[in-house]
């Protein structure tokens, strides 16, 4: 039908066929365009699949009615070589033979791009770091890249949504769903921002529900399109530890932002240091590894110059002002260490009584200086 | 000939009296029981039988059939043994109907001919009570805590056949020997029921064994005190079985209407009851979470049993695991947990038990056990809230408590043990309780919630820091008034007046943190 592009309603088409891996999906196109590989698999008569796996299911698929689907979704089909298709995916050894896009995919060519990455579960010191480098980094024009998932990821591209303006880097985003199926749930505001104003990538056809073995998957692309991989706080043996991998192989410097040897959400990252990966403190660090990685890369950046770290009043937090703390505020919020801290430690560490460490949290609380949480305190 | 010999039998934790009625008639020998017996009763023909012989009494070779009246309702248990032996000696002649005129009996036959007693003896004989009541000598004890009951004691059929002969000599016997636990053949006894009150008992454990855990410390004892139901949320081995064990130890000794009420309830159950025959120290229940529904409730197919629920009546249920127990047991707390008692409604018939109790839930923070904090635990968040919800809304909201227990940490594992021991928390509770009672409520926990603004009026200060709570979320409306209860229960502790102050509030705050102590901490 008209508009509706038939190597790309075939390429969606054989994407979208059960039992299809990224794997099976690249054997079939190596070598063929989508339209000519669909029509070897319907005649039974294609040397990447000698046994005939998908020929049933392509003879049962309307390929125009899967291309209409998509074109409805507002979901772009790309393909390698063609327009759309992100040039720095071109080379690389495992890039996806047909990559879905929601939003504007040439965003991320010709912009210094950073993937920022960690644990689902993370610390308030986690989330806020992940949120002002990523703000920070997108301020000075570089691609944040994640994956959409809660804790880090959902911090980083959250914090690149907020510093959005128009000299701004836009975020990026690669999952490991369909783009119909906005998982997790809680980022679903968070996906329709990102793809508003930048672009959601994944390699998984309309209706793919999250499984547990697409994210890895998917944290390879997140790699493979990154200058720098930073890693904000990740445990021990870690989702990240796939994406941190990816980018291994490919030669893409990976950094690692330290955390206390006592938090167990900085034992993956405190490992990735000790193994001899950069430390990364703020924007400005990012950027000096970009240079250094472009410019063993052949493809150097005009300097930009120390990151100016943004304007923390934005985030929400009164900054603490006025009367100085007293001696009480003083010890409570010193038993307050990075890791998030029970009111039980603060006792301990402080020797005060149940009334006057509640008393004193709550008035750090007011003055922006700590965080409740269910049931323990953090640091702002 | 015909006779008939009154005793009782059990419908959940009340006696109903019954009619042993025994037939001797001419015709080929045999024995049958008739009146909805249950396998116990039936089986009871063989016990009688051999009882009589091992006793050098004579079996009747004739026709005998024993009805069980009123014949439309379930009997069971074997303190129908004495009855039915009795009623074929009168019937056969053997005793003179006159003997046993104005007499019940209660007990249970060994093939041997001796006594033993029954379960659940004290609402036996309170059903008994316009009897003389004939019980075997190892019931005498709980027989008595009924009341003002005239009992004949004996250890052996042959003793209450020979008694029967000589009733006058055997009551001076029965009364004269101490607490009466005699019957001609049988040895005094001697036990004392004037005990009363004693606190002391080598095994309660104490809270002094506990090091750290300050604020689950003040849990427990706010717990205590207004009789607040109290969730322990933490890793395995930061002591909440440990905690929950010591709430008993600083609960006040039963009033004794209560006791009775306990002891009858632990005596239907056939467990086993303190030498001075009445339960005076609350009782400590923790089912394992493989518990059935009945276990946990009440109920069964012969007989209504009392749950785990009735026996820790008056004392403290701890439901170790919480979340791994099934969600019907769970959900089947809601309703007593509300009203104080369980109406156990089966095809035969209905019971009701009493089931006031204080509930103690542990449970980790999440499946792996490490949660809590953010960043420390590996569960998925979908695993982590699949984990919270096990434990249903409305029952969350039963606990006016809930707190987060930590690790103690090693400096206080091996410091010097600090904490108050468990007498002196004790005695504050009871002084708490006490000027709680002043106001016409039981506990602080029960009081109603229009009652509040009169019993618990808040200063300037304690308003301000329940308003900001409230603004930030920390506290839900329906949170108000339990926090109101609890600070209640914190000033009555501290011996406070009438109005709750700040730092009062605040301690009610601190041990009630919101409902998402259980569910993931903070994601994106």
């Amino acid at each position: 039908m008209s508009g509706v592009d038939p190597e790309q309603a075939c390429a969606a088409a054989l994407t979208g066929l059960p039992e299809m891996t990224p794997v099976r999906l690249a054997a079939l196109l190596d070598g063929l365009s989508p339209l000519d590989a669909w029509e070897a698999v319907r005649s039974a008569n294609h040397p990447g699949d000698p046994r005939h796996r998908f020929t049933p299911a392509v003879r049962a698929t309307d390929a125009e009615a899967v291309g209409e689907r998509y074109a409805r979704a507002g979901v772009a089909v790309l393909l390698p070589g063609r327009p759309g298709y992100p040039a720095v995916l071109a080379g690389d050894p495992g890039a996806p033979a047909v990559l879905f896009a929601e939003g504007d995919p040439t965003v991320v060519d010709g912009r210094p791009r950073v993937a920022i990455v960690g644990t689902r579960s993370p610390t308030p010191y986690g989330q806020q770091v992940a949120s002002e480098m990523a703000a920070d980094l997108a301020g000075v024009g570089v691609v944040v890249v994640s994956g959409l998932a809660i804790g880090i990821d959902g911090s980083a591209h959250a914090g690149v949504v907020r510093g959005a303006g128009p000299t701004a880097g836009p975020p990026v985003a690669v999952v490991g769903t369909g783009l119909d199926q906005r998982y997790p749930p809680q980022n679903e505001r968070l996906w329709a921002a990102v793809a508003s104003t930048g672009v959601v990538f994944s390699e998984a056809a309309l209706g793919t529900p999250p499984r547990p073995r697409v994210f890895p998957a998917r944290n390879r692309i997140i790699a493979a399109l990154s200058d720098v991989v930073v890693v904000v706080e990740s445990h021990h043996k870690g989702g990240s530890t796939y994406t941190v991998e990816a980018a291994a192989r490919r030669s893409i410097p990976v950094c690692a932002v330290p955390g206390s040897v006592r938090s167990r959400a900085s034992d993956g990252t405190n490992q990735l240091l000790f193994d001899g990966c950069s430390p990364v403190r703020d924007a400005t660090d990012v950027m000096a590894a970009v240079y250094l990685a472009r410019a063993s890369a052949g493809r150097p950046l005009d300097p930009v110059g120390a990151v100016r770290p943004r304007d923390r009043t934005d985030d929400g937090v009164e900054p603490a002002v006025g009367r100085r703390l007293s001696p009480i505020q003083r010890s409570v919020l010193d038993a307050v260490d990075d890791t998030p801290t029970t009111l039980e430690t603060i006792l301990i560490r402080t020797d005060l009584s149940i009334v006057s460490a509640a008393r004193a949290c709550d008035e750090l609380a007011d003055r922006g200086r700590l965080r409740s949480g269910a049931g323990w305190w953090s640091k702002v | 000939m015909i006779a008939s010999i009154p005793s009782a039998v059990l419908v959940g934790v009340d006696g109903t009296q019954v009619a042993v009625e025994v037939h001797v008639s001419n015709g080929l020998p045999g024995f049958t029981v008739v009146g909805l017996p249950d396998t116990a009763v039936r089986e009871s023909r063989d016990r009688v039988r051999a009882a009589l012989l091992s006793s050098g009494l004579s079996w009747p070779l004739r026709r005998v059939t024993v009805n069980l009246a009123p014949s439309g309702m379930k009997k069971g248990g074997a303190g129908l043994d004495l009855p039915i032996a009795v009623g074929v000696l009168v019937a056969s002649g053997v005793i003179d109907p006159g003997r046993v005129e104005g007499l019940a009996f209660v007990g249970e036959l060994g093939l041997d001919g001796s006594l033993r007693g029954v379960p659940g003896t004290v609402a036996l004989a309170d059903a008994l009570r316009r009897f003389r009541l004939v019980v075997p000598t190892e019931s005498a004890k709980e027989s008595r805590l009924a009341g003002d009951v005239d009992l004949l004691t004996s250890t052996t059929l042959a003793g209450v056949v020979a008694g029967l002969a000589h009733q006058e000599q055997w009551r001076t016997a029965s009364r004269s020997s101490g607490c009466g636990g005699a019957g001609p053949d049988a040895p005094a006894t001697g036990i004392s029921t004037g005990a009363f009150g004693t606190l002391e008992d080598p095994h309660t454990p104490d809270l002094a064994d506990v090091r750290g855990q300050r604020v689950a410390r003040r849990a427990l004892e706010v717990a205590a005190a207004g009789g607040h139901h109290l969730l322990l949320v933490g890793p395995p081995g930061s002591g909440k079985s440990m905690l929950a064990a010591r709430l008993p130890g600083l609960l006040p000794v039963l009033s004794r209407p209560t006791a009775l009420e306990v002891t009858r309830i632990h005596s239907v159950a056939g467990l086993r009851l303190p030498p001075t025959g009445l339960i005076e120290r609350p009782p400590y229940r923790a089912p394992h979470h493989g518990v059935s529904p009945v276990a946990m409730i009440g109920g069964g197919t012969s007989g209504m049993r009392p749950g785990e629920i009735s026996l820790a009546h008056g004392g403290v249920l701890f439901l170790d695991e919480m979340g791994e127990f099934p969600v019907p047991v769970l959900d089947a707390l809601r309703q007593p947990l509300e009203e104080g008692q369980v109406r156990v409604s089966r095809a035969r018939g209905t019971a009701t038990f009493p089931a006031r109790f204080i509930l103690v839930g542990a449970m980790n923070p999440c499946p792996c056990g490490e949660g809590g904090p953010p960043g420390r635990c590996r569960c998925s968040p979908v695993s982590r809230e699949r984990y919270a919800r096990r434990l249903s809304g409305p029952l969350l909201d039963r606990f006016d408590i809930a707190v987060r227990v930590e690790r103690p940490e090693s400096d206080e594992l091996l410091g010097p043990a600090g904490g108050e021991s468990s007498s002196v928390v004790a005695a504050r509770v009871a002084r708490a309780r006490r000027r709680a009672a002043e106001r016409g409520v039981g506990v602080n926990a029960q009081l109603p919630a229009p009652a509040l603004a009169d019993l618990a009026p808040m200063s300037r200060a304690a308003v301000a820091v329940v308003e900001r709570s409230l603004r930030s979320g920390a506290l839900s409306g329906r949170g108000l008034h339990r926090v109101q209860r609890l600070a209640r229960t914190v000033a009555d502790l501290e011996g406070a007046g009438a109005v709750l102050e700040e730092a009062h509030v605040r301690q009610a705050l601190v041990l009630r943190p919101p409902r998402e102590l259980l569910s993931r901490g903070e994601g994106q």
